[in-house]
């Protein structure tokens, strides 16, 4: 039977945290749905069970200077109504979930539990979100594209917890995300696409771009959007093709039970061109 | 006195937004053991051998080797067995039982039994034919002999799974010789029969009573059968309750779903652009056993022409069996199918012949007097004219049409146009049902409805008392209708094609002017009717000729649609439909059906994808298997016509099913219309339109 | 095993499980509160809906540990209020009810929506609703509840 520790502090779940291996449980609306058993019969835990829900600390949002810091499990509820959050991750928060699972899934969870298709990825990604990651014994910073490294596989050490993610201020004049699920609303998605930059006299000066659910991990190349830097806003569709090519090579989508290859990956490409198109309309 | 039609409050209604409604899965009784189903997991196999764990005190295995009668559930082919005898001819068909006081122990059993197969070729596709049928109207073959141009088509359809929100249950009791199942079901007296022939004992040993259902839509119509019937084996053999609760994946990978079908068409034009004659081929997936495959094939067949009038007409039709999970009855029961297939099929005619499509519908919707597709005859005024101008005029069909056609326009406008027979097809209710119902009334002027049918959301209780009470000229609460218990009720027959209202209605009306007249205050009178099938019905089982029904529901649906080009998504913008079923026995009871109905209809269409794969379903959970969120529904316009029925209560006909089978082709010419590639097959997934948009 | 404390329909609660069991099965087994309902296990149908904190809950995905120090509510208790009685009111007056299985967490789910947004929108209805899954309705009639609801108990929220 496994053991389960409710701490009630920060430092006592680091404490319990230091002595073994565990698994760490955020809101467990994904949690609890992979561990399933059947009605009445406990969930399958083959390790013992860390609950933080009760550690009141590692839930605020905060903006410094040009970083919003944002608590491990503060709740995707409370992300999307915060003023302070950029909007494409509340827009995010807001088509990723029902309010039932909003109120209890973390942001934490969502960047522990590492899924290809997790909802948040590809906004955090666009704002090169730094995960600060702690134990006893040491506080390390880590890119989130370095923390996950695959499908459910991230580079959590042992003694490990999220504390808290970083984003970095970022200024964008053309916005985009879309979700694209089995229908409108709670849904996992198919693929997901984030995506901003910002244009100022006629010359693009900053573009990024994200897709989720698409590769092993979300997919970024920063050397195709620095590529694209500098270059005129009027001459971007010229370089559409280009770009399409480029994600082409790094997107890598799978046949499944909710929608296939081909289609995923069309869905990419003309959300490259449908972003890009406003970034043309933008100069 | 006030119209029927006006609304009132839903008997059932209270207790349900309190929680206070006990569903199956909320009974505990004394000394109940849990059960769980050891499944196969081969598509086809033979089993070599089964072993069994050390079975702890009060621990139960329950096999076929514990069947009293015939291990067989009792629905109209013979060929399902209770639990599997030596082979497996699905995944996730029931081997045995396991049941005791604790689940955990109970699942650890399960897990823990070995299972021994040697499997063989499973057969898969429209290859197996184990049901045929074929009917002619006029001299299709001639015709096409001598046609100067054919035009075909091909369409098909998928899965679709009901998703009633409440999974399948049921509990099983045995006490003093006395064997009861209580359940969520449509049908109690189906079970009540299965369990009789499986327990092989007398009627006066077994009883079922309905639990509160949570959504059925023909899903529980024939497959808690096979739940009751494996919930009486088990608590025969332990003396004690059994409770058999299903998990939602366990529900959606092994319960019956709307069959798969291809259907094919040939037509032959005449001259003047008209349809001359029509060849119809349909193919159905009946899954492991045929179950009630046959009489879907049969519903599905007569509507071949769909609401249109076409002399020469040759339909045929097979059910294929394959290793795949058993389909069965779901709301339409083969008419969504037929009425997507016909709708694309005659706008598509319309289209390679050169002609505006509604003109064609319209030159041969069918009128009072037509002959039907089987050859019977059209009696009661049909009202499509109107219905059709009203649905064009509340959604601005003709304008949008023309706007929505130009190129480079992504949105699009869909109409359908549907009949539903009513009431089981053919002399079903003569022959076969033989429906009864009874009214008591005690000394205090209470009235209660005795009637085997069932309240699953449908409104059934409300609107059967308002019929009896509006008879009575009495108050609605004098009124009574309780579940139904097989032990308190005469066989008033199943809760299933559109027929409560109408036929089991009809009959508690007549049932009520009977009381009437013997009404003596104080008194306890007990009155009876029984079923007489309308003297003008002529119907030939074996030929399927004759009149299919006594009468037919009617509707216009009109779907408008936008069509992402980025992501090829389809977005509804406006939902219209007429609806003539006779007389509404409560409006807004019937607004609800018709709302749901379409609303399921629509997501037949463009939503709801189940594939199997090597005969292993692939979308096992609600997360997979998507339905609609509210976010996904729209307002809907919807008119009731008033077209009263003469034969049936108040002049009501049926309506539960009618709103369904209109929606898949509403919404698929809508898609086809926003993107100007013919479309041939549903559900219209995004993934599907960026193939038609992408390739041609 | 562990003592996990909380409110339960206002009565402090102390319960001696495993913190994994999930919430629904303390409420339905343990509590015998069978208003909320499984109808996917998965926090996809919303039947298993509570409130926590005044929040709605998927109940069927909440483990026990993370109810310590939480406000539950269930439809049992919540039946009890005056705000209930506007809702139930139009759920029946909207005609709103079929089946009934998703009708308890529909209720939580609405409760939920008009204590943060008294007078919510059409699309602020629908998507308060996005997690509690109804099969016969196609919902518009519920969304009318919910409309008839904040209409009529202007100043309850």
């Amino acid at each position: 039977m496994v053991r389960s520790y409710i701490p009630k502090s920060y430092g006592e779940a680091l404490d319990i945290l230091s002595k073994g291996d565990l698994t760490i449980m955020a809101g467990g609306t994904d949690l609890m749905v992979k561990k399933r058993n059947r009605a009445g019969l406990l969930p399958s835990f083959q390790k013992d069970v860390l609950f933080l829900s009760g550690i009141k600390e590692l839930s605020y949002i905060n903006k410094e200077n040009s970083s919003v810091r944002i608590g491990s499990m503060t709740t995707l509820e409370e992300i999307l109504y915060s003023k302070q959050i950029p909007s494409l991750l509340r827009e995010a928060a807001a088509i990723m979930a029902s309010p039932g699972i909003r109120h209890t899934a973390t942001l934490g969870g969502n960047i522990g539990n590492a899924s290809p298709a997790g909802d948040t990825l590809p906004v955090l990604y666009l704002y090169n979100a730094m995960i600060i990651i702690e134990s006893k014994r040491q506080t390390r910073e880590v890119p989130i594209e370095e923390f996950i490294t695959g499908p459910g596989r991230t580079t959590f050490g042992p003694g490990e917890l999220i504390k808290e993610i970083v984003l970095e201020e970022a200024k964008f004049n053309v916005l985009y995300y879309k979700k694209i699920g089995g229908r409108k609303t709670d849904a996992i998605s198919k693929v997901s696409f984030a995506a901003g930059a910002f244009a100022r006299n006629g010359i693009v000066e900053d573009i990024r771009m994200a897709f989720g659910a698409v590769s092993p991990r979300v997919a970024r190349d920063r050397g195709i959007e620095d590529s694209i830097k500098g270059t005129p806003a009027a001459g971007i569709l010229d370089l559409a093709e280009e770009i399409r090519n480029g994600y082409g090579n790094i997107i890598n989508p799978i046949d499944d039970q909710r929608s296939n290859a081909k289609y995923r990956k069309k869905c990419c490409m003309n959300m490259i061109d449908d972003f890009l198109g406003k970034v043309f309309a933008e100069q | 006195m006030s119209d029927i039609s006006k609304s009132i409050p839903k008997s059932d209604s209270a207790g349900k937004i309190a929680g206070e409604t006990i569903y199956i899965g909320d009974m505990v009784l004394d000394d109940m053991l849990h059960a769980m189903t050891l499944r196969s997991v081969h598509a086809k196999a033979r089993i070599k051998s089964i072993r069994l764990p050390e079975m702890p005190e009060g621990y139960f295995i329950v096999d076929h080797r514990d069947i009293p009668g015939d291990n067989c559930v009792n629905i109209i082919f013979d060929d399902m067995p209770v639990f599997a005898d030596g082979k497996v001819n699905y995944i996730g068909e029931p081997i045995l039982l396991a049941a005791g006081p604790k689940r955990k122990k109970v699942k650890e059993i399960i897990d823990s039994i070995e299972v021994e197969y040697e499997p063989s070729e499973p057969v898969f596709g429209y290859s197996k034919s184990v049901v045929h049928h074929e009917f002619e109207k006029g001299d299709a073959a001639s015709v096409f002999c001598k046609a100067e141009r054919i035009i075909k088509g091909s369409y098909s359809t998928g899965y679709q799974e009901h998703i009633y929100m409440e999974p399948q249950g049921v509990i099983g009791l045995y006490e003093d010789n006395k064997t009861t199942v209580i359940g969520s079901m449509q049908c109690p007296y189906y079970i009540k029969n299965a369990v009789v022939r499986t327990l092989g004992t007398g009627q006066e040993n077994v009883r079922v009573i309905q639990a509160a259902t949570g959504g059925a839509f023909g899903g529980k119509e024939e497959f808690p059968s096979l739940m009751g019937c494996q919930a009486a084996v088990a608590a025969n053999k332990t003396g004690k309750p059994i409770k058999l609760i299903y998990e939602r994946t366990e529900d959606i990978e092994t319960t019956t779903k709307r069959h798969p079908s291809r259907i094919d068409f040939e037509a032959a034009a005449g001259e003047d652009g008209s349809i001359e004659a029509l060849r119809v081929r349909v193919f159905l997936d009946s899954g492991a056993y045929i179950g009630l495959s046959g009489v879907v094939l049969q519903r599905a067949m007569i509507a071949a022409s769909g609401v249109y009038t076409i002399s020469n007409l040759s339909v045929s039709g097979d059910v294929y069996e394959t290793n795949t999970v058993p389909n069965g009855a779901f709301r339409g029961f083969g008419a969504p199918q037929m009425f997507f297939a016909i709708e694309m099929f005659i706008h598509h005619f319309a289209i390679e012949t050169g002609q505006d499509p509604l003109a064609l519908r319209k030159r041969h919707l069918a009128s009072m007097g037509d002959p039907t597709s089987t050859g019977g005859t059209f009696r009661d005024p049909i009202i499509m004219g109107d219905m059709i101008q009203k649905a064009i005029d509340m959604s601005g069909y003709d304008e949008k049409i023309a706007e929505y056609s130009k190129p480079g326009d992504h949105r699009g406008i869909g109409m359908s146009w549907v009949l539903h027979g009513c009431g089981f097809t053919g002399s079903g209710e003569q022959k076969h049902i033989k429906a009864v119902v009874r009214l008591r009334k005690e000394k205090d002027d209470m009235v209660t409805i005795l009637a085997a049918n069932t309240e699953m959301g449908q409104g059934a209780m409300t609107t059967l008392r308002k019929i009896a009470a509006g008879v009575l000229g009495i108050p609605i609460e004098k009124v009574i209708y309780n579940n139904p218990d097989t032990d308190l009720v005469p066989d008033s027959g199943p809760t299933v094609a559109s027929r409560t209202v109408m036929i089991v209605g009809g009959l508690i009306a007549r049932a009520a002017r009977q009381l009437k007249e013997k009404w003596v205050p104080g008194k306890e009178i007990l009155v009876e009717e029984r079923y007489r099938q309308p003297d003008y019905i002529e119907w030939d089982e074996d030929k399927l000729r004759g009149d299919a029904y006594p009468a037919y529901s009617w509707g216009v649906n009109v779907v408008e649609v936008e069509v992402s080009p980025v992501t090829y998504e389809v977005d509804l913008k406006g939902i219209w439909a007429v609806y003539d079923i006779g007389k509404a026995i409560d409006e807004r009871i019937i607004i609800g059906q018709a709302e749901g109905g379409l609303s399921q209809g629509i997501s037949y269409g463009m939503t709801e994808v189940m594939e199997c794969r090597e005969g292993r379903i692939q979308q096992r959970n609600m997360t997979d298997y998507i339905i609609p969120t509210a976010g996904d529904c729209i307002p809907m316009e919807i008119v009731i016509m008033d077209n009263p029925y003469p034969l049936g209560p108040y002049g009501a006909k049926g309506a539960g099913e009618l709103p369904l089978v209109g929606g898949a082709p509403a919404v698929a010419l809508a898609i086809e219309n926003a993107i100007g590639k013919r479309i041939d097959r549903i559900p219209a997934t995004p993934e599907y339109i960026m193939e038609l948009m992408e390739n041609g | 095993m562990a003592e996990i404390r909380f409110i339960l329909n206002g009565a402090e609660t102390v319960v001696n499980e495993d913190p994994t069991m999930r919430l629904l099965d303390v409420l339905r087994d343990l509590m015998g509160l069978t208003g909320a309902k499984e109808g996917c296990g998965e926090g996809e149908c919303g039947a298993c809906s509570v409130l926590v904190d005044h929040d709605i809950v998927n109940s069927c995905i909440m483990p026990l540990g993370n109810a310590a120090g939480r406000d539950i509510m269930t439809i049992e208790e919540f039946s009890k209020t005056e705000r209930y009685n506007v809702i139930s009111r139009a759920y029946e007056d909207a005609g709103a009810v079929q089946c009934g299985f998703c009708i308890p967490g529909m209720i939580i789910a609405t409760e939920s929506l008009l204590n943060k947004n008294p007078h919510p929108s059409e699309i602020e209805i629908r998507d308060g609703l996005s997690g509690n899954l109804c099969r016969c309705t196609g919902y518009n009639m519920i969304v009318k509840a919910i409309q008839l609801a904040a209409e009529r108990g202007d100043g309850l929220w």
